[in-house]
């Protein structure tokens, strides 16, 4: 019945291949995995298209039932598959045939080094009664292994009931076999019932990550995630053997924010491994990963990071909330997931942050906040952020305070700079000239005397020609950056000077408004800013020095307005004031950063409870 | 998601912050010129101090008045205590005249920066990109608002400072003297016109019922004109001692000229003043922004089914039709003090008014 419902669907699907794959419908994935083993593994075969990578090996266990291990070559680790699954079934199953099998070895080894037996296999389980009626080659076997040195077969032995030997034996020798690590004994079972895949599963399978799955959906999926998968003729029930493991990239320094004092670890594309790096950082009970799965193809893991009896509960749960919410075929960064789940994307403000550094996320995490690891991106997120944070350099703390201040300050600076400057430039030399000093008014205009164009225009064609740069110098492989380095530069800073198309002003303006750019540590507010400098801009050049100051008025409007996960986004100056400031626009000493920060409402606000008072 | 705690509501120093920078508004750019035709000398001050105490006096009335009722409008205060139709003529008084403090605004900023910044550009462009920004800020949260008062409560305060300690070696004592030589109907004219700045504080009447734990409300609106009040006398001495009192009292911005007339020593920007124009559009703009949007909450307390920013569109054509109404200067001087009376008094109206109704009710209605 439950076959036929498959052929259904499955013919169904074949006939409308464009509807069913499209649509992917739950019915079909819902079938329970049949009987027959020979037609489940056609079944994911075809579910697949018969794919060259997918490798299906047929093995008989105790010479009458029929087995598959199924695994995709490029995504399981191969040796694991061989070693601790392949090895291990057929050398069970050698055992259980002792003479039919010519090989004998497996046999006579024992003997010759009792402690040497393949310890690889799993323990005995004294409590398998229901394989004690079977063939007595079995218990023969058995014997002949944990008792070693008697080298005898099961005639010889003391044990005169041959249907109760492998119940008695253990109790015959338990020192024994509590010592050599004797093997199971109850490979072979005439009708292949559930018990056999759990005695493989306990016994034989030396992988620690096993489930039972019941349906094709299951199968096919660990199948796609490198799991290797054990399907038993006759039964309708899958093992599910954790072996994933393909190439990754080792730990490198993170490309986006390199720093010269601190850790040089950075994420890399596998979760596994970049949870593994959080772990490592903080060994505390209450670090929490609450799993998603996301993407409709892709069925990425993405992973929810926080330190339980820290973070706000309200926050957590908008965040589970709102992953829960996506719908995508797949996220290739987590970048995808992080416009999903952020709060206006109509903001050129990221309201999440982007970082590759573990020490960055656990020193977040710490304070209260969430973080969000996507399987294939070596980025994780970090949630919610606040006004001035991107700003902020895990380094400003591994610095003394002084010069972690002083930092900070000019990344404010800085920041000023990348926005501003061009644009003040502009409404200063067309509108308000009186304003600049009498001396540099006069050599700014001296410089400008051969350029043809106003200087909107002047700013605008440097600023997209920087942008063009810029991009450009992504995209080129590495061997030719370089060149377009030197080209730039010389385009920029010489020729176009000399030709009067630019002045030498717009020329400072330009590299310096770059410069500052590439002091923010976040890349992505970088970018951000980039598309606000072009508005101050435009702004500047209708209504000179006013519209610059109705753009920024606008701009605080937007962030007043703004929020990250349910976070006024600029909570650390406007509902909250003054405690906030030294973490913020300064970086105060270590000692006297005692609370997390407020708006994320923790449950521990104290970070450090007496500042060492007590001791 | 529950609103975390400084999400939706507004604490007590947001009043404090609103109501210092409300006060601010405009009438600290005209108040030494308006208190120097009155006095003679450096006499203004003790009309500030006098009209400052009048003020905090009022202020604290007006808290206590709301706090009757806590977290509830001002309209349903109303309506309770004096009948509904009543209620709603106070609303709309309190409407008209918010929409015309909101004109009034936009239009000083054109003044403004027309005078000082660009004499070619339209009036109409400086006056509609601001209202344009206003709008925008209005249809934000309401607590935005208070959010961007605090952000912008640093510009201010050092743009004010820059005002207060750049020109201290300007003043010459001989401006300052002789102390005490005007007349009683000075006096009593020049508290009135302070009052009359001071009246800002009325916007507690409406904001009050956003604040989560009013206790210390009144506390703070009092503490917010004190602050003024303070600052107000410095200034205005400030301004006195530089220009001297004749001077001042034909200067129509004397608080902005005051920043021209310092100049740093050897400073990237010969005139400073663009920092303070900064500061004083900011100021302009939180206190027209908060003026608008109480016009629009005041219609919203009585139609309560309007959507806001259909209101918004509706008022924001009004609001620039009535700004461009002054011809010229000596109009928009006018049209202030017709505001700014109109503005005290009906304060002082509804104060009397729901005060003795709730007396007259016996305050049994807690």
């Amino acid at each position: 019945m439950r076959r036929s419902l498959f052929t259904r669907v499955y013919k169904k699907s074949t006939n409308q291949q464009y509807e069913s794959a499209t649509q992917q419908s739950e019915s079909e994935f819902n079938i329970p995995i049949g009987l027959t083993l020979k037609e489940n593994v056609e079944n994911i075969k075809n579910k697949l298209g018969n794919p060259s990578d997918l490798i299906v090996r047929e093995i008989t266990v105790s010479n009458k039932h029929k087995c598959s291990i199924l695994y995709l070559s490029g995504l399981a680790d191969q040796k694991l598959v061989n070693d601790n699954i392949l090895k291990m079934v057929q050398s069970e199953t050698s055992q259980s045939e002792p003479n039919t099998n010519p090989s004998g070895t497996s046999q006579s080894e024992p003997n010759a080094n009792p402690s040497g037996t393949s310890q690889s296999e799993p323990n005995a389980n004294p409590s398998e009664t229901s394989q004690s009626h079977t063939n007595s080659n079995q218990s023969e076997t058995y014997q002949n292994d944990t008792n070693a040195n008697s080298s005898e077969t099961s005639q010889s032995e003391p044990n005169t009931n041959p249907s109760e030997t492998s119940q008695s034996e253990p109790n015959a020798n338990p020192s024994e076999t509590n010592k050599n690590n004797p093997k199971s004994s109850q490979s072979g079972v005439t009708q292949s019932d559930p018990n056999l895949l759990e005695m493989i599963e306990q016994h034989v399978i030396a992988i620690t990550d096993t489930k039972k799955v019941q349906t094709l959906y299951e199968v096919i999926d660990a199948i796609l995630s490198g799991n290797a998968v054990f399907l038993l003729d006759g039964v309708n029930t899958a093992l599910v053997m954790g072996t994933t493991g393909y190439e990754t990239r080792s730990i490198e320094e993170p490309q986006s924010e390199a720093v010269v004092r601190g850790p040089r670890t950075g994420f890399i594309e596998s979760i596994d491994t970049n949870i593994t790096l959080i772990r490592r950082e903080l060994k505390d009970p209450n670090l929490r990963f609450d799993v998603h799965e996301v993407g409709r193809r892709s069925k990425q893991k993405v992973v929810v990071c926080s330190v339980a009896g820290i973070v706000n509960p309200d926050i957590l749960n908008e965040v589970n909330r709102r992953i829960k919410t996506i719908d995508i075929d797949a996220a290739p960064d987590s970048g995808f997931v992080e416009q999903w789940i952020e709060d206006s994307f109509l903001s050129p403000i990221p309201q999440i942050l982007d970082t590759e550094r573990p020490d960055h996320v656990t020193y977040s995490v710490l304070q209260g906040k969430v973080a969000i690891l996507v399987d294939g991106s070596p980025f994780a997120l970090i949630a919610p952020v606040m006004l001035g944070e991107p700003l902020q350099s895990l380094e400003d703390y591994s610095q003394r305070w002084m010069i972690g201040t002083l930092l900070r300050l000019l990344r404010f600076l800085a920041i000023f700079i990348s926005l501003f400057l061009p644009a003040i430039y502009v409404a200063l030399t067309s509108y308000h000239p009186g304003m600049i000093p009498t001396k540099l008014a006069f050599s700014i205009a001296a410089t400008r005397e051969g350029v043809p164009f106003p200087s909107i225009f002047e700013a605008l064609l440097m600023a997209v020609t920087f942008e063009i740069l810029q991009e450009a110098g992504i995209r080129l492989p590495k061997a030719i950056g370089s060149t377009i380095g030197i080209v730039g530069g010389i385009v920029i800073g010489d020729v176009a000077v000399s030709a009067g198309i630019v002045s030498p002003a717009m020329v400072i303006i330009t590299s310096l408004t770059a410069i500052a750019s590439f002091t923010i540590p976040n890349y992505s507010l970088a970018t951000g800013l980039r598309v606000l400098r072009f508005g101050l801009l435009g702004a500047a050049s209708i209504l000179g020095l006013y519209g610059i100051i109705l753009v920024f008025i606008m701009l605080c409007i937007h962030i007043v307005n703004l929020k990250s996960m349910g976070v006024p986004f600029s909570s650390p100056i406007a509902p909250y004031f003054l405690g906030n400031l030294k973490n913020l626009l300064i970086r105060s000493p270590i000692i006297t950063l005692k609370k997390r920060p407020p708006y994320l409402e923790p449950r521990d606000i104290n970070k450090i409870n007496d500042g060492g008072k007590s001791k | 998601m529950k609103p975390m705690k400084g999400a939706g509501y507004i604490s007590d120093r947001d009043i404090l912050i609103a109501v210092t920078i409300n006060i601010l508004g405009v009438y600290t750019l005209s108040l030494p010129r308006i208190l120097a035709e009155d006095t003679t000398a450096a006499d203004g001050w003790v009309g500030i101090l006098l009209g400052g105490g009048v003020a905090c006096i009022l202020a604290w009335v007006v808290a206590k008045l709301t706090l009757l009722y806590p977290n509830k409008s001002f309209f349903s205060i109303a309506s309770d205590l004096v009948t509904k139709p009543i209620a709603v003529i106070l609303t709309f008084l309190f409407t008209l005249q918010y929409i015309a403090i909101t004109s009034l605004q936009v239009r000083e900023v054109s003044a403004l920066a027309h005078q000082y910044l660009f004499d070619q550009t339209p009036l109409e462009v400086i006056s509609l990109s601001f209202l344009l920004v206003v709008v925008y800020g209005v249809c934000g949260s309401r607590a935005g608002i208070f959010r961007l008062n605090a952000l912008f409560l640093p510009f201010v305060m050092a743009g004010l400072l820059l005002i207060v300690v750049l020109p201290l070696a300007f003043i010459k004592t001989e401006n300052l003297l002789p102390v005490f030589q005007t007349d009683f109907k000075g006096y009593v004219k020049s508290t009135y016109s302070s009052l009359n700045t001071f009246a800002g504080f009325g916007i507690i009447l409406f904001y009050i019922a956003l604040v989560k734990n009013p206790k210390n409300t009144p506390k703070m609106a009092v503490k917010g004109v004190m602050f003024n009040t303070i600052l107000y006398t410095i200034l205005y001495i400030v301004c006195i001692g530089t220009f001297g009192n004749s001077t001042t009292a034909n200067l129509f911005f004397p608080t902005f000229d005051l920043s021209r007339t310092v100049e740093i020593p050897g400073g990237f920007f010969e005139r400073f003043d663009a920092f303070l124009f900064l500061a004083w559009t900011i100021i302009l703009f939180v206190h027209c922004l908060m003026a608008f949007d109480i016009a629009v909450m005041t219609i919203m307390m009585v139609f309560k089914k309007v959507k806001k920013i259909n209101l918004v569109i509706t008022l924001t054509p009004l609001i620039f039709f009535i700004s461009m109404i002054p011809k010229d200067y000596v109009e928009l001087t006018h049209l202030a003090r017709y505001i700014s009376l109109t503005k005290l008094t009906s304060l002082l109206l509804v104060i009397v008014l729901l005060w003795s109704a709730y007396k007259i009710k016996g305050g049994q209605t807690k």
